[in-house]
C-alpha cells in the first residue's frame, strides 16, 4: 500500500508518481496498432491505478480511499489534487482519465453519504443522467415530473426497499464495475433519492454503446431498470439526496474540465515537438508564422483553461457557489480546449488527420467531452437558473 | 373577427408575413414574396437550368445510393467494395460531369457560364450524405482535371476523350491525382514553399519516354484508380521542371503502398504510391515538359471550390440530422425545436451554411476559376462546416457522438476539408499572393 500523501511535498510527489504511471504504464497501451490503445491491456493498467492509490474506492482498505481521485480526503488535499491528477492522466489518454474520474465520483458520493457498506465494494460508477440530460431546468432542487427536463427514473417503496424503473443513458464506468450509484426521484417524496444498485441486480439491463467517437478506453452503456429491487440498506441518502447530487454534478463537471485541459496539454506538447522536428521547404515548420500562430493560440487557450480549472477547484468541496462555478468551468474550458486541440492538430497537416500521430484521437476525445454531461445550451440555462436560486 | 376575440397565437399568425401583406395596397403586395419554398429549392431555382437539373439528380442519387452505404463504409472501409456505387454513378453520368456535352455530361450552357458549378452542386449533395463516398466518387474528377487544364490537344485526344468515351459507355474507370510527397505536403500547394520543397519523385529521360522513381502519399483513390495524373521533377532540376505524367496502374514498377487509417472520409482510400523504375512513354506526358507547376496550381484553382462544396455538404448533412433530432426529441411538453435557445443555434447554423454556399457559388460564377476566390471559398466553407458540425454534436449532447448518428461521421469528415487541397493557412496566403499587386501592396489608400 502506498503511503497517504498529506503534505504539500507529498502531494507533489504523488503527482509525480501519477506522471510516471501515465508515461510508462498508460502510454504502453498505445502500440501503434490501436488508435485508442489496446483495450486488452486496460484491466492491468487500471489494477495498477488502484495499486498506487490513484483510483479512489468506497472500500476503506484500498490505497486510494483517501487520496485517490475524488477520494475521502477532499478537504485536506483540496479539489486541485484530483483535478491535477486527471489532467496528468488525460495528457496521455483521455479514456483512462475518464475511468478514474467516474470511479472516484461514484466513490465520493458513497463516502459523502457516510454509509458504511456491509460488504466489500471496489468498482462503482455514477448514474445521474436522464434521457433529457443532467438534472436542471428547475429539477435540481426537486426532481419534478412536470419540469421540462423531467426526471422519469423513479423508485417506488416496496417491502423493505424500493422498486426502481426508468432509464439511465450514457453511463461511463470502468470495465468490471460492480455497482452503480443511481440518482432518481422517489414516489411520494419531493426530494431526490440516491441508491446503490449492483450491476448484477435483477431488473437491471446494461446495454453497451460500442461504436462511438472517443473516450473508448472507458466503458459506456445505457442502463434500463424495470422494477429493479433495492433494499433500504442500499439507499445512500437520509431522505434527501440533494447534497449528494450537488456534489456529484459539481465534481463531474470539474473533472470533465480537468480532463479536457489534460487532453489539450497533450495535443499542444505534441504539436510543439512536431514543429521542432518537421522540415518543410528546407526549414523547420516552427519557424513558419502560420504554425507559430496556431501553437501560440492553442497555448493561450490552454493556459486560460488551466487557470479556470484551478480557480474553480480552489473553492473547496463545500463552497456554496461550487456548483455554478463548475458549470461555468465546464462550459468555458471545453470550448477553449477543443479549440486548442484542433489548432494543434492543424500543425501536423495531413499527418494530424491520420491515426498514427494520436492527434485525431485527442480531437475525438475532447469533442466527446464537449457533448457529455450537459450541452452548452443546457449549461447556459443552468448557470442562469442556479444564480437565481439561493441554496 | 375583432383582434380581442382571437387567441394570442391567432393574432401572432395574422401578423406574420406574407399573410400580413394583405393589408397593403395592390402595388405594395407586388413587392411581397409569397413563395413558400425551402431554402434548398430557392437556391436551386437561382441556378442555370443545367446545374439545376444536376442538383436535383445528385440529391436523388445521394439519398438512394450513398446514404444506405455510408455507415458500413465508414465502419469497415477496408472491407467496403466501391465497385457497385462507382458503376451506378458512372451509369448516371456523374463520372463525366467535368466536361460538357457532347464529350461529357455537363450542360453546355451552364458550363459556359461556370466550368465547375455543376460539379460543385453535385459535390454538396454527395457530401451531405457521406464524406468518404463523396470523395471516392469525386476524386476521379481531380485526376482528370490536369488532362483538361493542360490545354494540350494531343493529351486530350489521346487520353481524355477516349477515357470519357469509355466511361460514358458504362466502364467505371477512375483517375487519381498525385502531388503530395512524404516530405512535401503543403509545399506543393504554395508558391514560396515550392521553391524549397524537398521533392523525391523524379523523372529521368530515356529512349521513348521517362523512368519515374519516388513516392507519393495521401493519394485519394490511389488504391482503386486505374490511372494517376502524377507530378515529378526532371532529373537534376527543381520544382520549375515539374511535369505531369499519366501513370497507369499496370505499368511495371508502379505499386500501391500503405493505405492510411484516417479520422474521417474513411470510405475513400488515402494511399501511398510507390514508383520504382516505372517507364512512362512520352505520349503519357500531360502537356509540355516543365508545365506541371502551372498545371497543378490551376487544377487547385478549379478544385478548391469543389472541396468547399464538399465541406458545405458535410455541414448541411450534420444540420439536417440535428434538425431531425430536434424535431423528434421531446423535452418536457415540447419538442427540442420548439425551444427558442435551440432555434437560435439552428438559425446560426443555417445562416452560416447559406453564407458558405453563397461564397462557393460566387467563386465559381465565371468561366475561369481564379486563385483568390477559390482559396476563399475553400477556407470559408470548411471552417463553417467544421463549426456547424460541432454545433450539431453539441445540440444532440451525448446522442451526438455515437456512430449510428450520421452527424458524428460528418463531423469527422468535415475536419479533413480544413487540411487537404492546401491547409487553410496555405489558402489564406494564396489569397494574399493573388491579390498582392492589385489590392494590398500597390493600391493607394
Amino acid at each position: 500500500m502506498s503511503p497517504a500523501p498529506n503534505g504539500t511535498e507529498e502531494l507533489r510527489g504523488f503527482i509525480d508518481v501519477t506522471r510516471t504511471f501515465a508515461a510508462k504504464t498508460v502510454a504502453a497501451i498505445f502500440d501503434g496498432k490501436h488508435p485508442d490503445g489496446d483495450t486488452g491491456k486496460l484491466p492491468a493498467v487500471l489494477d495498477k491505478a488502484f495499486e498506487i492509490g490513484l483510483a479512489a474506492s468506497p472500500d476503506r482498505t484500498q490505497p486510494g480511499y483517501e487520496y485517490g481521485i475524488w477520494g475521502s480526503a477532499l478537504h485536506q488535499a483540496g479539489l486541485e489534487l484530483s483535478a491535477e491528477l486527471l489532467a496528468v492522466l488525460a495528457e496521455v489518454c483521455g479514456g483512462i482519465a475518464m475511468n478514474l474520474h467516474v470511479q472516484g465520483l461514484a466513490s465520493q458520493v458513497v463516502m459523502h453519504s457516510g454509509r458504511v457498506l456491509p460488504g466489500p465494494l471496489i468498482k462503482v460508477a455514477p448514474a445521474i443522467q436522464e434521457e433529457c440530460g443532467l438534472p436542471g431546468y428547475g429539477t435540481l432542487h426537486s426532481p419534478s415530473r412536470d419540469a421540462p427536463a423531467r426526471i422519469l427514473t423513479e423508485a417506488r417503496p416496496a417491502w423493505d426497499g424500493c422498486l426502481v424503473s426508468g432509464t439511465k443513458p450514457f453511463v461511463y464506468a470502468m470495465p468490471g464495475v460492480e455497482a452503480y450509484v443511481l440518482f432518481c426521484r422517489v414516489a411520494g417524496e419531493e426530494n431526490w433519492g440516491c441508491f446503490l444498485i449492483p450491476e448484477s441486480a435483477a431488473g437491471l439491463q446494461v446495454t453497451p454503446v460500442e461504436h462511438r467517437t472517443g473516450l473508448r478506453a472507458c466503458r459506456l452503456a445505457h442502463l434500463t431498470l424495470k422494477d429493479a429491487f433495492i433494499p433500504h440498506a442500499d439507499r445512500l441518502d437520509d431522505g434527501n439526496a440533494l447534497p449528494l447530487l450537488t456534489r456529484a454534478v459539481s465534481l463531474h463537471w470539474l473533472g470533465i474540465a480537468a480532463i479536457a485541459t489534460g487532453i489539450a496539454q497533450g495535443a499542444v506538447r505534441a504539436a510543439r515537438k512536431y514543429a521542432a522536428e518537421r522540415y518543410q521547404g528546407g526549414t523547420l515548420i516552427e519557424n513558419l508564422p502560420a504554425v507559430r500562430m496556431l501553437i501560440a493560440g492553442a497555448e493561450a487557450n490552454l493556459e486560460v483553461s488551466r487557470a479556470l480549472v484551478r480557480q474553480t477547484a480552489a473553492r473547496g468541496p463545500d463552497s456554496p457557489a461550487l456548483l455554478r462555478a463548475c458549470a461555468i468551468a465546464r462550459l468555458a474550458t471545453l470550448e477553449l480546449c477543443a479549440s486548442s486541440v484542433t489548432d494543434a492538430l492543424q500543425v501536423f497537416g495531413g499527418y494530424g488527420y491520420m491515426e498514427d500521430y494520436g492527434m485525431e484521437k485527442r480531437l475525438r476525445d475532447v469533442t466527446v467531452l464537449k457533448s457529455s454531461a450537459g450541452t452548452p445550451n443546457y449549461l447556459k440555462q443552468f448557470i442562469f437558473e442556479v444564480a437565481e436560486v439561493k441554496p | 373577427m375583432k383582434p380581442e376575440e382571437r387567441s394570442l397565437q391567432e393574432r401572432i399568425d395574422a401578423l406574420k408575413m406574407p399573410g400580413a401583406g394583405r393589408n397593403l395596397n395592390l402595388l405594395g403586395r407586388l413587392f411581397v414574396d409569397r413563395g413558400e419554398k425551402t431554402l434548398w429549392e430557392r437556391d436551386t431555382q437561382r441556378l442555370p437550368l443545367g446545374a439545376r437539373r444536376w442538383r436535383r439528380r445528385a440529391q436523388q442519387f445521394a439519398r438512394a445510393h450513398i446514404r444506405p452505404d455510408a455507415l458500413a463504409a465508414d465502419l469497415d472501409p477496408f472491407g467496403y467494395d466501391p465497385r457497385p456505387i462507382l458503376q451506378i454513378a458512372t451509369h448516371m453520368g456523374f463520372q463525366t460531369i467535368m466536361l460538357p456535352f457532347p464529350i461529357g455530361n455537363a450542360s453546355l450552357t451552364a458550363y459556359l457560364q461556370s466550368t465547375v458549378l455543376q460539379l460543385a452542386v453535385v459535390a454538396e449533395e454527395f457530401a451531405a450524405e457521406c464524406g468518404g463516398l463523396a470523395l471516392l466518387l469525386l476524386a476521379h474528377h481531380l485526376g482528370c482535371a490536369p488532362l483538361m487544364l493542360s490545354g494540350h490537344i494531343p493529351t486530350m485526344l489521346r487520353h481524355l476523350l477516349p477515357l470519357y468515351w469509355r466511361i460514358r459507355r458504362g466502364t467505371p474507370e477512375t483517375l487519381a491525382f498525385a502531388i503530395t510527397e512524404p516530405g512535401a505536403g503543403s509545399d506543393v500547394e504554395d508558391t514560396e514553399g515550392a521553391t524549397r520543397a524537398h521533392l523525391v519523385t523524379t523523372a529521368c529521360k530515356t529512349k521513348g519516354g521517362f523512368i519515374l522513381n519516388g513516392r507519393k502519399c495521401f493519394i485519394s483513390d490511389g488504391a482503386i484508380a486505374d490511372k494517376v495524373t502524377l507530378y515529378a521533377k526532371l532529373d537534376g532540376e527543381g520544382i520549375e521542371s515539374w511535369t505531369c505524367f499519366l501513370v497507369e496502374k499496370d505499368m511495371p514498377g508502379f505499386s500501391v503502398g500503405r493505405r492510411e487509417h484516417k479520422l474521417g472520409q474513411r470510405a475513400a482510400d488515402a494511399s501511398e504510391l510507390v514508383l520504382e523504375d516505372v517507364f512512362v512513354p512520352s505520349k503519357n506526358v500531360v502537356g509540355r515538359l516543365r508545365s506541371g507547376w502551372a498545371n497543378n496550381r490551376n487544377v487547385l484553382n478549379y478544385s478548391r471550390p469543389v472541396v468547399g462544396a464538399m465541406a458545405l455538404g458535410h455541414g448541411r448533412g450534420a444540420f439536417e440530422h440535428t434538425l431531425a433530432f430536434c424535431r423528434r426529441t421531446m423535452l418536457g411538453p415540447k419538442r427540442l425545436i420548439d425551444y427558442q435557445d435551440i432555434q437560435l443555434t439552428l438559425s446560426d447554423m443555417l445562416m452560416s451554411l447559406w453564407a458558405a454556399r453563397a461564397m462557393i457559388w460566387h467563386s465559381c460564377g465565371q468561366f475561369r476559376c481564379y486563385q483568390s476566390a477559390s482559396a476563399t471559398a475553400k477556407v470559408v466553407a470548411s471552417d463553417i462546416a467544421f463549426k456547424v458540425c460541432n454545433q450539431a454534436l453539441e445540440l444532440m449532447g451525448d446522442h451526438g457522438y455515437v456512430h449510428d448518428n450520421s452527424a458524428e461521421r460528418l463531423w469527422r469528415d468535415s475536419r479533413l476539408t480544413q487540411i487537404y487541397e492546401g491547409t487553410n493557412q496555405i489558402n489564406r496566403l494564396a489569397l494574399i499572393e493573388h491579390q498582392w499587386e492589385t489590392d494590398l501592396d500597390q493600391i493607394p489608400l
